[in-house]
């Protein structure tokens, strides 16, 4: 019965694939009106794809799309009619060139983000069509014919139209490179980055990195795409202008952002709409507007969303329960976390901050001169009022900020100017004040992002992922590990929730979960307990003694007095960026400056 | 000198392009792309009025309550449930986009796709100013589009309205939690952008003639003039609607006519690469420098 599970996915997209050649077969061999329709309609899902890519998976919304479109079809149609290199040997230059351009204009516009970014990419988009309009040796506005495909040879001729074959296998390849993305251990990842940057940073991913090199991705399929289209007749700027990329947003949100069929629906959609529906042009246009706002109004989530939420509600209803508090105190369920902390030895400093200051704007100092040496084994509170700087303090210390004077050193390392995606490497982990977690993951996928730096070259494996045996071993490794992290907190009964169906306490041990997975000594973490019920605070405290116990160190940042100086061996306290008090936990409670700023006496 | 006036007055209607978008996404934090196409609305609108022999006057009137009334419109009919289903969502610019098309086609139904005839209104009158000629309805277009900057930034700031519109765009569960109405708000900057590309369109007719398709033409020139400005302040938007038609201009008399095809969009390009966040606040970043 097992096995046979374990057959029936590769067994359907095989299936899948059979039936998507048969389609093909019967288009190549249909008439050419068939063909022009639904090559035209497989260039624009290919290019909805790659944009559902960046836009849906990433959050990064390009309007440059058109544009690399452009780069893909000129270049074969330029390279080909003036230097007579063949269309196949073009195949590699059109996709990895626009994939190159792609990385360039990614790390230019990553610098700023959401609006900025799609409207840079946008103005790529404009400056490809003008160069293509005005330059002599794009042949202006009417554009240059593209170059020839060579059909099949007699023995194979029964097949049909050769340029149909090119065009939908591109669009299989497509279509699987995108569906191993969603398979592999990436994808939550990149969902990380979309909603909950830091989180992911903390876990060891190199975000901008990862960013720019989906955007190459993209752009290298957008370069695909055009190199099909040159094949389809002639190439000229009409076909790549800014409203081209507009449209391709406009086929991914319709069809369903962040789904693998919607930018096929969409693209589909849109490319055939005018084909199917035909009255006097002004009326089309007007129906068509039309459409758009009843199907966004009504289905804000486009026709997949539509799909997919009617499902859900289908299936929510006989699963979702709501939480029995006496299942978040299970005190055995952190046995077993002993073997998995990384010992380092007790006494050695874990966390060493030496003259560390900080300011966001001169001569406001957030954090002024601050030393604190953490030794491995302990847990160590920082408190202080509001606006103290204990914040910025775990931002420093986790690297989200760079320290102006003074280093930071984990585990004897000295990372005062390594970014936070270096912190797991050395050992540290990291929570957020407020849980920043994926909401339309299940918690398990969520902790399962904190494994990120414990597996190795996830992202560039993910484009072919299902196909490497010990790629999908380790998927099932990271599943099961997370899996334990959160039984490890009391949470397996939760493991298989969406976040966004989960209470707030729930939220916080799933995040809690997401920073010992990976095995890290060092946990820094802030106000683990806000929020919570006095029975979740216990527990918090529960496990976190048995972390200690197994040899783990901790900072805490938290303005419940009684949970800090109840578990915390030492206890430094921070007053306008200041050290005011620092030492053991009963003698930093009994100091008097300390009662005075910060207990209120 | 000729080319800085005739630079300043399509400027100017590109600015009240720009401040439209700008003010509507200021306190919604979506860009309207339908925008262009209120302009278009207005123009179409005065056109068909003055051509059933009606008043001028009645014509203009009618435009402007046209463009205003369909901007309230848009938002309740387009934005609203796509803000309503997920806050930050970007399917708006689906269906934003959709009307502009809806718009676009059914003026051509309405009045058909070729361009008619608008009021002459003062453009008949050629004034003498610094050694330059324009039209008076050009130099009408300066001064009303300053006017217009002022009468926003005054309403912006001094009035309850106003400063309401600014809480919002800073954080509208804030606000709507102190008391304040975000959706009448919001209709009220969709309706205000809606009339400041009516204004647009009244101030161009005479020079441009009714089209349907003005819209996409006056919709990317005030996105352009908008990113030279930065999106943050209406005020600025006008600044880089007058630079931007000014620079246009130069281009189209100095490298040749279709130059401002592509010479904006360069700007464009060089004011992200400076500062991301728009022209003046490049210009504040160097004022803060030497400090």
């Amino acid at each position: 019965m097992k096995s046979a599970l374990r057959y029936a996915r590769p067994a359907a997209a095989a299936a899948i694939a059979v039936c998507y050649l048969l389609f093909t077969l019967a288009i190549a061999r249909g008439t050419v009106y068939d063909q022009s329709l639904v090559t035209t309609a497989a260039c624009f899902a290919i290019l909805a794809i790659s944009l559902d890519m960046v836009a849906g998976m990433t959050g990064l919304y390009s309007l440059g799309h058109a544009g690399l479109f452009a780069c893909g079809a000129y270049a074969t149609a330029l390279l080909n009619s003036h230097l007579g290199i063949g269309v196949f040997a073009l195949l590699p230059v059109a996709v990895v060139g626009t994939g190159l351009i792609g990385l360039v204009l990614g790390s230019l516009s990553l610098r700023v983000s959401g609006l900025y970014f799609a409207i840079t990419t946008f103005i790529f988009t404009l400056v490809i069509a003008v160069l293509a309009s005005d330059l002599k040796i794009t042949g202006g506005l009417q554009g240059i014919e593209g170059p020839l495909f060579p059909s099949f040879p007699a023995g194979l001729a029964w097949l049909g139209d050769s340029v149909t074959w090119c065009v939908l296998l591109a669009l299989l390849v497509t279509i699987f490179l995108v569906v191993s993305i969603r398979a592999s251990a990436l994808y939550p990842v990149l969902l990380a980055i979309r909603d909950a940057e830091p989180f992911a940073a903390a876990a060891g991913v190199r975000t901008a990195a990862v960013k720019i090199g989906m955007f190459g991705l993209s752009a290298a399929l957008a370069g695909l795409a055009g190199w099909c289209f040159s094949f389809l007749g002639i190439v000229s700027p009409g076909q790549f202008s800014w409203n081209i990329s507009v449209n391709i947003l406009v086929m991914v949100i319709l069809g369903g952002i962040n789904t693998t069929i919607g930018p096929i629906i969409g693209a589909v959609f849109v490319s055939m709409f005018p084909a199917y529906v035909n009255f006097s042009p002004l009326w089309q246009e007007l129906v068509y507007g039309a459409l758009f706002v009843l199907v966004i109004v009504f289905f804000p989530a486009g026709f997949t969303g539509l799909v997919v939420r009617l499902a859900r509600l289908a299936g929510s209803r006989l699963r979702l329960r709501l939480p029995s508090r006496a299942s978040l105190a299970v005190p055995s369920a952190v046995d077993g976390l002993a073997p998995r902390v990384r010992a380092v030895a007790r006494n050695t400093p874990a966390v060493e901050c030496h003259h560390v200051s900080f300011a966001y704007t001169k001569g406001v100092k957030a954090v002024d001169d601050v030393t604190l040496i953490v030794p491995a084994g302990t847990i160590h509170g920082l408190i202080g009022p509001n606006g103290s700087g204990k914040s910025t303090l775990v931002s420093l210390i986790a690297g989200e900020r760079r320290p102006d004077f003074g280093s930071v050193s984990i585990n004897g390392a000295d990372l005062s100017s390594a970014g936070p995606w270096a912190r797991p490497g050395h050992g540290l982990a990291r929570t957020f004040q407020t849980a920043v977690l994926v909401r339309e993951l299940t918690n398990r996928a969520n902790v399962a992002i904190g494994l990120y730096s414990r597996v190795p070259r996830i992202a560039v494996r993910a484009p072919v992922w299902p196909l490497l045996p010990r790629a999908r071993r380790q998927a099932r490794a990271m599943s099961a590990r997370a899996g334990l992290a959160l039984s490890q907190v009391g949470m397996d009964s939760w493991a298989g929730k969406r976040v966004v169906e989960v209470p707030h306490g729930v939220q916080q041990l799933t995040q809690l979960a997401s920073a010992t997975v990976s095995g890290s000594g060092v946990l820094v973490l802030d106000e683990p307990v806000a929020g919570l019920s006095p029975s979740e605070v216990d527990h918090v405290a529960a496990i976190l003694r048995e972390f200690r116990a197994a040899g783990g160190t901790v900072i805490v940042v938290e303005h419940q007095v009684q949970f800090v100086f109840g578990i915390c061996d030492q206890v430094t306290v921070l007053s306008a960026g200041l050290v005011v008090a620092s030492g053991p936990a009963a003698q930093v409670r009994e100091d008097a400056r300390v009662r005075e700023v910060y207990l209120g006496q | 000198m000729q080319i800085l006036l005739t630079g300043l007055a399509s400027g100017a209607i590109y600015g009240l392009v720009a401040m439209g978008f700008a003010v509507a996404f200021y306190v919604t934090s979506v860009i309207n792309f339908a925008q262009g196409q209120l302009l278009m609305a207005a123009i179409m609108v005065a056109a068909g009025v003055s051509a059933a022999g009606l008043p001028t006057g009645l014509g203009i009137v009618a435009g402007l309550a046209v463009s205003t009334l369909l901007g309230g419109l848009i938002y309740v009919l387009a934005v609203r449930p796509v803000l309503a289903f997920d806050r930050f969502s970007f399917a708006w610019l689906v269906s934003t986009l959709g009307v502009a098309t809806i718009l676009e086609a059914g003026a051509a139904l309405i009045w058909g796709p070729t361009s008619r005839s608008f009021p002459v209104m003062l453009n008949d009158q050629p004034v003498r100013l610094l050694g330059a000629i324009i039209s008076l309805q050009q130099l009408l277009a300066i001064v009303i589009a300053v006017a217009v900057v002022v009468a926003v930034e005054l309403f912006r700031r001094r009035t309850l309205f106003g400063k309401l519109g600014m809480a919002i765009a800073a954080d509208p569960e804030m606000a709507s939690a102190i008391g304040a109405n975000t959706q009448i708000a919001a209709i009220a900057a969709f309706a205000l952008a809606g009339l400041l590309a009516g204004i647009g369109g009244i101030l161009v007719g005479p020079i441009t003639y009714a089209n349907p398709y003005l819209g996409e033409t006056y919709g990317i020139n005030g996105f352009v003039a908008l990113m030279i400005g930065g999106i943050q302040r209406p005020a600025a938007a006008m600044v880089g609607g007058l630079v931007l038609g000014v620079l246009s201009q130069l281009a189209n008399t100095e490298i040749n006519s279709q130059a401002s095809d592509w010479f904006p969009f360069l700007i464009v390009v060089v004011v992200l690469l400076v500062s991301p966040t728009g022209l003046l606040d490049a210009a504040r970043w160097l004022r803060r420098r030497p400090a």
